[in-house]
């Protein structure tokens, strides 16, 4: 009876292990310096100019003497992204919920999910472009308003928000729905009693994920919010936000403004990273549960 | 169909500490606990035909389930069985493309009259599936409660109907001391008696089981199975399930079914020492697959 | 390709063939058990009751068998009737097996030259040869699974019961001769052996009929109805 044995491995084996694991980091590298590049050029152009001034002063917006902050920018792009996630995520949602609780795989249904599609391939400042004949151009309500800039941000989350729904609301396993059903509840019940509270993580880290990309968007206020300096909290009128004030303050001939610019920049990736860690932790605690 | 007040016994019950022979008792299936005997109510289906799409599944089946005994209903992958008993209490419609014709009584009352509201045959007949499937949002009180909050049953009783609940089933002794962790923490043994008591709270007036211990290990199969049995003094029983054993131990009557359609009808013990048709035997000895 | 439970049916057959072979053994222990009697052959009679360890051993081997299998096979159906039939037909075989060595057992008592009643031994003869056909007709009846065969066994065996009386009163008869009076008694007890014989072989055919038919039912003992005992 003869010995069992393995075979070694061969070095041309070894070789393209090698190679193949030599290029992926590269590319892993590669993909990561420019990140680090954005990182590290904010916190070098934008450090010097976050101080106490920066968070409670408004942008003088003159020439001569002090710049101010940027506070009326940090508020105005809460309470405009705070508008529309309360507008893109109960509708987003509903959609979500229409389309895997009652469409399912009807003809309708699958139009629906194809227009969301192409909606999140839409380019933002299409949707700023569509407020502005819409709205503005109408005058309806007002001129340039904080509100419709809300309008323009959420028809940007809607299509994320709804996509990502519809992707959590699928992995609520069907076991779920049908015990709800066979113990004799109506079909509203089981969505808002069952499904919604299962799916609940999901739909928050999705929500979130939408408000990020909400809160850096600058093509679509530039025709809807317009562009303000003062604090002001209501919504009918025109309102600063964060990257419109970037946008202003980078082409300026004041260096410092420059740099606050910078500054602004950085605070709003610090918002967004906040954001996204909050989502993170969300989700993680729906896995450990 | 509330049953009447049992608080002598309640009493007893929870005052008593938890000593060896008082866990021993609440690990037993006490089904006295949900109030005194009560007869239940039997099933008549005839000429049932059910459809997925095209494909004909139930072929023109007739079968008379009397009120409280056991019914198996076995037979190979793919002979309609599972779909016979989702016809019972209507899930079978909540298959996109599927529809069933026939008549499926409950005592007198037609299930599938249209009037009937679907919720409420849903309450009068429950199920309890192959795989375990406890709300994973829910403690252990709240899916038991789940059946009751779910169908929007107004009960001023609540707590106690989930305790009587739990008694009946015999999981009262295992888990009164953690009524509000997650009920996706028990073993599946436990989840699937922890399933039975969310029908059971209901108080249906059959109990359909699709399967119901195909995912457990031997030792929780057969817990399930004594409480099978004891829970035909109140309900009426239909099971369907692969292992012939069990449907020998469990079962007063049983069907086989082949290819859609009834074949033998007739004693458990008739069936496993002399079924009358060549199929069953067949089938039974294990002479096809 | 493989019927299904292969394993199973192989040892379900083998039991039965086991079986098959005991009810063999019978009918050779029964057939010099007879030559002794006639021939006062005391040799031969010890031979049959040394042979007897062959029909126990042959008892524990399906006893054993038939448990494992009900342990491991879980039969059902016509299985499990063929079974509980192999187990009482073993049990039959056995109690068969014991009654040769009785009657083997009374050669030698009867004694090596003692006088002999021609008529008596003819009637021993006839009813030693009814005896061995039925336990080959029970044998064929549990292998073919016939149920004419098996229903057949019970009349032949009223003609066994008839003989069984016959020679008791033909004893009676002799018992008067003194020299023959001893002789005729164990020759009564010859043929009660011979007559239990028969009623094991009748216990065999119910057995049949309940394996085809899933239905028991006591054939009924024609001989000890009045009736009967008036017509013999």
């Amino acid at each position: 009876m003869s010995a069992l044995s393995l075979p070694e491995v061969s070095p041309r084996r070894r070789r393209t292990d090698r190679i193949m694991r030599g290029m992926l980091v590269t590319a892993t590298i590669v993909a990561l310096v420019p990140l680090v590049l954005v990182i590290f050029y904010l916190l070098k152009e934008g450090l010097g100019s976050i101080s106490g001034d920066f968070f409670t002063q408004d942008p003088s917006g003159s020439f001569f003497g002090s710049i101010g902050g940027v506070r009326s920018a940090i508020f105005g792009s809460l309470e405009i992204v705070a508008l529309a996630t309360l507008i893109a995520v109960p509708i987003g949602i509903g959609v979500a919920l229409y389309l895997t609780e009652y469409g399912k795989d009807s003809r309708f249904a699958n139009v629906v999910r194809y227009f969301v599609d192409v909606m999140t391939g839409v380019p933002s400042i299409v949707f700023g472009l569509f407020i502005y004949i819409s709205l503005i151009l109408s005058h309806v309500g007002g001129n340039f308003t904080a509100w419709k800039g809300s309008v323009a941000l959420s028809l940007l989350m809607l299509p994320i928000i709804i996509r990502s729904a519809e992707v959590v609301l699928l992995l609520v396993p069907g076991s779920l729905r049908e015990a709800a059903l066979a113990l004799g509840a109506p079909r509203w019940r089981v969505i808002t009693k069952v499904v919604l509270p299962t799916a609940a993580p999901g739909l928050v880290t999705g929500a979130l994920l939408a408000v990020a990309r909400g809160m850096g968007e600058t093509a679509p206020l530039l025709f809807t919010a317009g562009v303000a300096s003062g604090l002001t909290f209501s919504l009918g009128q025109q309102m600063n936000t964060l990257p419109l004030q970037i946008y202003n303050d980078i082409l300026s001939p004041r260096a410092v403004v420059v740099s606050q610019a910078w500054a602004a920049g950085l605070t709003l990736v610090g918002l967004v990273l906040i954001l996204n860690l909050i989502a993170r932790a969300v989700s993680r605690r729906s896995q450990v549960a | 169909m509330i049953p009447p007040e049992t608080t002598s016994k309640e009493q007893t019950d929870m005052s008593s500490a938890g000593g060896p022979i008082s866990d021993q008792a609440e690990a037993a299936p006490d089904l006295s606990a949900m109030g005194e005997r009560r007869a239940g109510h039997g099933v008549t289906v005839k000429g049932l035909n059910a459809y997925y799409g095209a494909q004909h599944a139930v072929k023109d089946v007739d079968i008379d389930f009397p009120a409280n005994q056991v019914t198996a209903i076995i037979g190979p992958s793919g002979s309609g069985k599972s779909t016979v008993v989702r016809c019972i209490n209507r899930m079978h419609e909540e298959i996109p493309g599927a529809r069933a014709e026939g008549s499926v009584k409950l005592d007198e009352i037609d299930v599938y009259a249209p009037s009937v509201d679907l919720t409420a045959v849903r309450r009068m007949i429950g199920m309890v599936f192959q795989k375990p499937n406890p709300f994973p949002t829910m403690s252990i009180f709240d899916n038991v409660a789940a059946g009751l909050r779910l169908t929007g049953t107004k009960s001023d009783n609540l707590r106690e109907r989930v305790h009587r609940a739990l008694r009946a089933v015999g999981l009262w002794g295992e888990v009164k001391n953690r009524l509000n962790q997650p009920g996706v923490g028990l073993s599946g043994g436990q989840q699937q008696r922890l399933c039975i008591a969310r029908t059971v709270a209901v108080e249906p007036e059959v109990i359909l089981m699709d399967e119901p211990c195909s995912a457990l290990d031997p030792i929780a199969t057969l817990k399930v199975e004594e409480l099978i049995d004891e829970l035909k003094a109140r309900y009426t029983i239909v099971i369907v399930t692969h292992n012939m054993q069990q449907a020998a131990r469990v079962a007063n009557s049983t069907v086989f079914m082949l290819d859609g359609e009834v074949v033998e009808h007739a004693p458990t013990n008739d069936i496993f020492t002399n079924p009358k048709d060549e199929r069953t035997e067949r089938y039974v000895t294990g002479k096809f697959g | 390709m493989q019927e299904t439970r292969h394993q199973f049916r192989e040892d379900l057959k083998e039991l039965e063939r086991q079986v098959l072979g005991g009810l063999d053994l019978v009918i050779g222990q029964l057939d010099r058990a007879l030559e002794a009697v006639s021939y006062q052959d005391v040799e031969l009679a010890a031979m049959v009751v040394a042979d007897d360890d062959r029909i126990d051993g042959r008892y524990l081997e399906v006893h054993q068998g038939i448990l494992s299998l009900l342990a491991r096979q879980s039969p059902v159906a016509g299985d499990l009737r063929i079974v509980a039939a192999l187990l009482h037909c073993i049990r039959c075989i056995e109690r068969m097996g014991d009654q040769c060595v009785n009657v083997a057992k009374l050669v030698p008592l009867s004694g090596h030259d003692s006088p002999k009643d021609k008529e008596t031994l003819d009637l021993i003869e006839r009813m030693g040869q009814l005896a061995r056909s039925q336990v080959s007709q029970s044998k064929d009846a549990l292998k073919t699974r016939n149920v004419e065969l098996a229903q057949d066994l019970v009349r032949q065996d009223a003609e066994i019961n008839r003989l069984n009386r016959s020679i008791f009163k033909r004893a009676v008869e002799i018992g008067d001769d003194l020299e023959l009076r001893e002789w005729g008694m164990f020759m009564i007890l010859v043929a009660r052996c011979l007559e239990r014989v028969g009623d094991n072989t009748v216990e065999i055919a119910e057995q049949v009929v309940f394996v085809v038919t899933g239905l028991f039912r006591e054939m009924a003992d024609i001989g000890t109805s009045p009736e009967a005992a008036r017509s013999s």
